[in-house]
């Protein structure tokens, strides 16, 4: 490793993780979550990166070298096909496979009736959870592997396998490829693990979207109990995974428990009351928790106030930053706020005036990191992220 | 993190150890070294399924 490469990585992860900490750096660190942009600044499809991990982390490294950012993710486009492939995941579309080879990978939505956990299931999950996700939902998510009672056949036997290899061949390959980043880029590594809140686990994976808000309505009591059942779960999920130091944040992935996705009722009852003791516990561990608040969340801002000063970080996507940075800016630092269709649709010029609103708004006292809303895919024109980061860098100069 | 659910398998664990060993012959040597590497290798399919569920 060069000394200077060390130097700007040193640097860099100062800076950002000053800002994580809700202090004031030298300058406003830049964080895009970069996902499939890297393809296309890496002149590579879609289908390319998300079917070939090495190309991902090729593209990624390529971009890293290349912007000057001070925190990037090591592989944005997480969902590998060879996983997908391997299992015969149902609720994938991977791009070249079904997918125009230049769409990034889409989660499916299951039919309404059809969805990888029924409704007369709660107790089930509810009893153990490890064991109805490899009894009951594994073999309906997977065209491969075989359910309880039916032979052991063949293609079970190597999907099991298969699947297994392939995730730790995956997983394996990270550690490398964050050393890759800091070697050949100076860039730090943004965050590390994973959590999903119990309630968005039963939605996006078990009961679907209409299938929970049916159960909302009609069995309230076991939403609220099958939650409970999964939290041990994604705590050790997000600590296991997680930055043993405690250096970067485990990425929180926030999708459908805000109103109006869910009434403010079953936020207050169900949602918050099985997240909240996660979120305590990996604080007590050492662990800050990056809450990448997708869509709007802002009848929920103050509620986020009952949490420890530092513990998360408040990224925010589709509320208006401004206030986001009035309700939580003294507890929190928060990141994000610049909308996406401004980096796929807008003039360069454009996207520098908002970078410019942004951090004279809410960079003053620090504790901001620039980042888009949501994750950059391929709709993002370079000249607007290089108008983002030059914007970033002569506007956010302490 | 402990909740009320005392009969689940616990979080890292697919096929606890109090129930392997049950299965295993007679302990002659240094139980906790089997105990040790069972639980490693339990972990492994417990990461598999649960990183299946939240990150895939």
């Amino acid at each position: 490793m060069s000394a200077d490469k060390e130097q700007l990585y040193q640097q860099r992860l100062k800076r950002y993780t000053t800002a994580l900490r809700n202090g004031k750096p030298d300058r406003v660190p830049i964080r895009p979550f970069v996902a499939e942009f890297v393809a296309r600044y890496g002149g590579y499809t879609c289908q390319q990166v998300t079917q070939d991990f090495n190309l991902a982390f090729e593209a990624t490294v390529k971009t890293c070298a290349n912007f000057d950012w001070d925190a990037a993710v090591a592989n944005m486009v997480y969902v590998w096909g060879g996983i997908a492939q391997a299992m015969g995941l149902r609720y994938y579309a991977i791009p070249g496979v079904g997918l125009a080879p230049d769409t990034g990978f889409q989660y499916l939505e299951p039919p309404e009736g059809q969805s990888w956990m029924r409704e007369d299931e709660y107790d089930q999950l509810i009893a153990d959870p490890t064991r109805f996700c490899y009894e009951v939902w594994l073999p309906r998510v997977s065209t491969e592997v075989a359910k309880p009672g039916e032979p052991a056949s063949y293609r079970n036997q190597v999907a099991m396998v298969a699947g297994g290899m392939a995730l730790m061949s995956y997983f394996g390959a990270f550690p490398a490829q964050v050393q890759r980043m800091r070697a050949e880029a100076g860039m730090p590594s943004a965050i590390a693990g994973i959590l999903k809140s119990p309630f968005d686990i039963i939605a996006d994976k078990f009961r679907g979207y209409l299938g929970l808000c049916d159960d909302l309505m009609t069995q309230p009591k076991n939403v609220q109990k099958a939650a409970e059942a999964l939290m041990p779960h994604m705590y050790h999920v997000a600590l296991t995974s997680s930055d043993p130091t405690g250096t970067v944040p485990i990425g929180f992935w926030m999708h459908r428990g805000c109103v109006p996705l869910i009434s403010q009722e079953h936020f207050d009852t169900i949602f918050w009351p099985t997240l909240k003791p996660i979120i305590l516990e990996l604080h007590k561990q050492g662990r800050q928790v990056l809450f990448y608040a997708e869509g709007k969340w802002k009848h929920h801002l103050k509620t986020f106030l009952e949490l420890p000063e530092g513990s998360i970080v408040f990224h925010c996507d589709r509320d208006d930053i401004f206030e986001v940075h009035r309700v939580l800016h003294h507890k929190f630092a928060i990141s994000g706020g610049l909308d996406n269709y401004l980096l796929a649709f807008a003039k360069p010029q454009q996207v520098r005036q908002r970078v410019k609103e942004i951090i004279q708004g809410v960079a003053k006292d620090g504790g901001y990191i620039m980042d888009a809303g949501a994750i950059i895919q391929n709709d993002a024109t370079v000249d607007n992220m290089k108008a983002m980061t030059d914007a970033a860098r002569e506007y956010g100069q302490y | 993190m402990k909740t009320e659910q005392d009969k689940a398998t616990a979080p890292g664990a697919c096929v606890p150890w109090d129930k392997k060993k049950q299965e295993l012959p007679a302990m002659t040597g240094d139980e906790q070294l089997v105990k040790k590497v069972w639980e490693e290798v339990d972990s492994l399919p417990y990461t598999f399924i649960w990183q299946m569920v939240v990150s895939f």
